[in-house]
């Protein structure tokens, strides 16, 4: 009987399906959201699991976006830990009450810019930005890598910048933020400013580094990106080339956080203790992830110094970034995005 | 829909239930299933969208439609919409046209087929990442083959582009049944009344292909105000459409109200499209095809210079697809796409060891959609079209609103209702399950309501006189006759859950992960080789899969079963 076999194979299948769903997840693990790119928090993890036998569950998500998944899940977290992101992230999700205070071992080593007074926070890494050209654009329009805010505004650059869109992406808010102190805090001079660069914008792209291909490729002639993403575009190789404004650029503290309510809070702890320590930040250079250490002990890899030398970079004021992140983002989508 | 009997009046439908406690409590069930999946996480959206501190307010809608942003967002949307329908009906009826009136070789039609199989099957921003690479200042096409320098990647044109090619084989299937259908002897008979070959096109086979055309229309007009990842990838920041803002606004802003109140804008133009669609085009079909059919004709309504100018036309067109296809492949086989051409494996090394827990959370997720999806199509379907009941007709509308509905729609109504007490479901797998089966399953119904159709119901009276229950006669007689609605129901179930993003994007977790998500977020990671390689993936597994169904199809051949091909349309 061809149909009775096909039931019975149906509830066979059933079975399989259901068995196979609810088996998964059975040894302890830790749960993170990584603003990281997977292929560099990934080795950062498994080097982690070595390190602790601790497993990590993680998923990758630009950094507004996993701050709005944590907002969401505040009643009943999926996670234990933000790894990773531009710290104006964090700073925004204090206000959110979605994060517990933990100070590990290391935190009195760091320096100051590198941790929350409370604890709310710490500093795994510093970020810089920088313009990143490419190289054939340069030559064929005649133009010098850019060396000031204002040479992007030339019209040789009409319609061939790529940067990151503030609504997702923190590089494009610590962007801003370096506009802003570029202008003193004047906000509206900030704001007419950025208002002219949007004529030489193509396109504001969903993450931070999404521009650099393009740039790569000659889609797009320049763009402002975090050097991690500058140099990764370099070493696949790439013809492009960093350059650094003389007004100054800003640098953001790449941070993690313990999320309040986390299911696995002691095992969170030990991933703030170990990614705050040398153990992880030595292993930067091994992985090619262009960082720069955020703690005293760890040297930041040669050529990368290289790149940094003479390069004029501020940090971003945190305090005052995170308080006014959201206004800004907002005035940003509304007047220059359009 | 066919009614076995006479028209009951409501008590005795009612008694009617009754005596028959498998559909009583069938119905039971299926309804709470609609109810649950269809139209609270619905109500909730609704609410959501005009409730302000208890009250019912239509502030949140207005102040969308008071943006000028939002306002051309939504226009923005409804022009793309349009463009897409009549560019992608316009290309549809080109390859149909050519594949079923010009007396192609065997050999022909299979290569336009296969051409137009492979947007179905992938997923929906494989060809903005070709895009991305052959258009723009320096692009592939434009700038080394064209020699344009100031070609822009982004905007309405390559979303439009991009869009006509991934949804146009949506328009070939539906029109290349009807155009089939045209008798050629109708045509013959204008033809010895001494009309010109143009004339007969123009007054005896477009006419007859109007209804086609309309529901065309309105597919892809629908398939595109659904589509927020090729917008989100090619419309640049001077062409916001709207299913993107508000998935902008949900994911990057943490503005789920703004995301909910700028979705339900989306609602409107996608019901209006539905009703059209179902009570007015379906009832238009002219049918053609008589009990006599006369000796089967030659088709000699196109001369051979046109046939060979409307091949060449299709061919060039495929040819288009083919090497948005071979690029990408070649894109997950170089170190790095315009700077390292040196072959490697490394990205299909990165998508089966990092890879790997989306791979099978997706296969998981599809293979358990897969057999409910069909299920429920089937005994949906079954009950809609052969048993008298109350709430009939309420059922199968109800059944359908989520196909209906563009994903962004579902996907946060899903989010807003399942993501607090009492039912609590996000971060399952159970919640993308509940998706793709309820938003895809309908497929799964209209065929078995086809095909229920075209049996005589007096082969199920037979077995019923003969003292079978419901039950066994359902069992013995009707599943026998259904297998390949089942077999389709699933079948796009499955194809569906590998390719789909637009409602499952709000709806993953750290738990449960998606193929289609991880495309994306690889995408906006830089990572276009390992993007690419994930697609070509999705690709080759569906073409397996649908191969074995077509194969199975094949095998329980019956009268009114679909082709494979014809369900991936739906």
């Amino acid at each position: 009987m061809r149909i009775k076999r096909m039931l019975v194979f149906f509830a066979i299948s059933l079975l399989a399906i259901f068995g196979l769903t609810t088996v998964a997840f059975s040894a302890e693990a830790l749960n993170a959201y990584s603003i990281w790119p997977e292929n560099w928090a990934r080795p950062m993890f498994e080097e982690f699991e070595k390190a602790t036998g601790i497993h990590v569950n993680f998923l990758r998500f630009s950094s507004g976006e996993a701050l709005a998944r944590i907002i969401a899940e505040k009643n009943n977290p999926r996670v234990d830990v933000l790894f990773g992101g531009p710290v104006e992230t964090h700073i925004a999700g204090i206000k959110e009450g979605i994060f517990e205070p933990y100070k590990p071992p290391t935190f009195g080593v760091l320096a100051p810019r590198f941790k929350d007074p409370e604890g709310y926070w710490v500093g795994i890494a510093d970020d810089p930005l920088v313009f990143m050209s490419n190289n054939k654009f340069l030559k064929e329009k005649n133009l010098n890598p850019p060396t000031s805010w204002n040479d992007l505004l030339s019209p040789a650059y009409k319609g061939m910048i790529q940067m990151a869109d503030a609504r997702t992406s923190g590089t494009a808010v610590t962007r801003i933020f370096s506009v802003i102190e570029v202008f003193g805090r004047d906000e509206n001079k900030a704001f007419e400013y950025m208002k002219k660069l949007r004529q030489n914008v193509q396109v504001y792209t969903k993450s931070g580094g999404g521009g650099t291909i393009p740039v790569g490729l000659g889609q797009a002639g320049a763009g402002i990106f975090f050097i991690v993403d500058a140099l990764k575009t370099k070493q696949e190789g790439y013809d492009v080339v960093i350059s650094f404004p003389k007004e100054g650029i800003g640098t953001s503290v790449e941070a993690i956080a313990l999320l309040k309510g986390a299911k696995n809070p002691a095992l969170g702890k030990k991933m703030i203790d170990w990614s705050t320590m040398p153990a992880m930040q030595n292993h930067y250079a091994k992985y090619k992830i262009n960082f720069v250490p955020a703690h005293p002990e760890v040297k930041t890899e040669p050529s990368l110094a290289e790149v940094l030398k003479g390069a004029k970079v501020f940090p971003i004021d945190e305090a005052w970034a995170g308080q006014n992140r959201k206004k800004v983002v907002e005035r940003w989508i509304n007047e220059v995005l359009p | 829909m066919s009614a076995p009997t006479a028209e009951l009046n409501p008590s005795n439908r009612l008694r009617n239930l009754l005596r028959d406690p498998l559909l009583l409590v069938s119905l039971i069930i299926l309804w709470s299933l609609l109810i649950l999946f269809i139209l609270l996480p619905l109500i909730r959206l609704f609410i959501r969208t005009f409730e302000e501190g208890g009250h019912f307010t239509l502030s949140n809608i207005l102040a969308i439609l008071g943006d000028p942003n939002q306002r051309q967002a939504l226009w923005n949307s409804l022009l793309l919409g349009c463009l897409v329908g009549l560019c992608g009906t316009a290309l549809g009826f080109l390859f149909a046209f050519t594949a079923v009136r010009t007396n192609l070789s065997k050999a022909w039609t299979f290569f336009l087929d296969v051409s137009i199989i492979l947007p179905l099957i992938s997923p929906p921003f494989t060809t903005a990442i070709a895009m991305i690479f052959s258009f723009g200042p320096r692009g592939l096409i434009t700038y080394d083959l064209l020699g344009i320098k100031n070609f822009t990647a982004y905007g309405l044109h390559s979303t439009l582009f991009s869009e006509t090619i991934t949804y146009f084989p949506i328009a070939y299937l539906t029109l290349k049944a009807i155009i089939a259908g045209i008798d050629p002897n109708i045509e013959d008979m204008a033809f010895s009344l001494g009309s010109s070959r143009w004339r007969v096109f123009r007054t005896v086979t477009l006419p007859l292909t109007v209804p086609g055309l309309a529901n065309s229309i309105l597919l892809l007009f629908a398939a595109s105000l659904a589509d927020f990842a090729t917008p989100l990838i090619l419309a640049g920041n001077s062409f916001p459409v709207l299913p993107t803002q508000a998935y902008l606004q949900i994911t990057g802003l943490f503005d789920i109200k703004g995301g909910a109140v700028l979705s339900f804008v989306l609602l409107v133009p996608a019901f209006l499209v539905f009703f059209l669609q179902r009570f007015w085009v379906s009832r238009k079909y002219y049918v053609t095809i008589s009990g006599k059919v006369g000796a089967k004709t030659q088709v000699k309504s196109v001369p051979s210079w046109t046939k060979y100018f409307l091949l060449g036309l299709c061919l060039f067109i495929s040819a288009f697809i083919l090497y948005f296809y071979v690029l990408l492949f070649y894109a997950s086989i170089v170190q790095a796409f315009g700077a390292n051409f040196q072959l490697t494996w490394k990205h299909y090394r990165v998508v089966f060891t990092e890879g790997l827990k989306a791979i099978r959370d997706t296969l998981i997720i599809a293979g358990a959609g897969m057999p409910l999806g069909g299920i429920y199509g089937v005994i949906l379907g079954y009950l809609v079209s052969k048993k008298i009941f109350f709430s009939r007709q309420a059922m199968e509308i109800v059944s359908m609103i989520n196909y209906a509905l563009p994903g962004t729609i579902v996907g946060i109504a899903y989010l807003l209702f399942f993501n607090d007490p009492p039912i609590m479901l996000t971060g399952t797998a159970i919640i993308i399950i509940a998706c793709y089966v309820f938003r895809y399953g309908p497929t799964g119904i209209r065929t078995t309501v086809a095909i229920l159709q075209q049996i005589d119901p007096s082969i199920e009276e037979a077995s019923f006189s003969l003292g079978a229950g419901s039950g066994t006669t359902f069992r013995r007689i009707t599943l026998p006759l259904i297998l390949p609605a089942f077999f389709a129901g699933l079948g796009v179930v499955f194809i569906r859950s590998m390719t789909a993003i637009s409602a499952t994007i709000f709806l993953i977790s750290i738990n449960w992960t998606l193929i289609t998500v991880r495309i994306l977020e690889k995408m906006t990671e830089l990572e276009l080789g390992v993007a690419a390689a994930f697609s070509i993936l999705v690709v080759f597994i569906v073409f397996i899969v649908i191969t074995a169904i077509s194969l199975f199809l094949r095998l329980f051949r019956q009268p009114g079963a679909p082709e494979m091909a014809s369900i991936l349309g739906g």
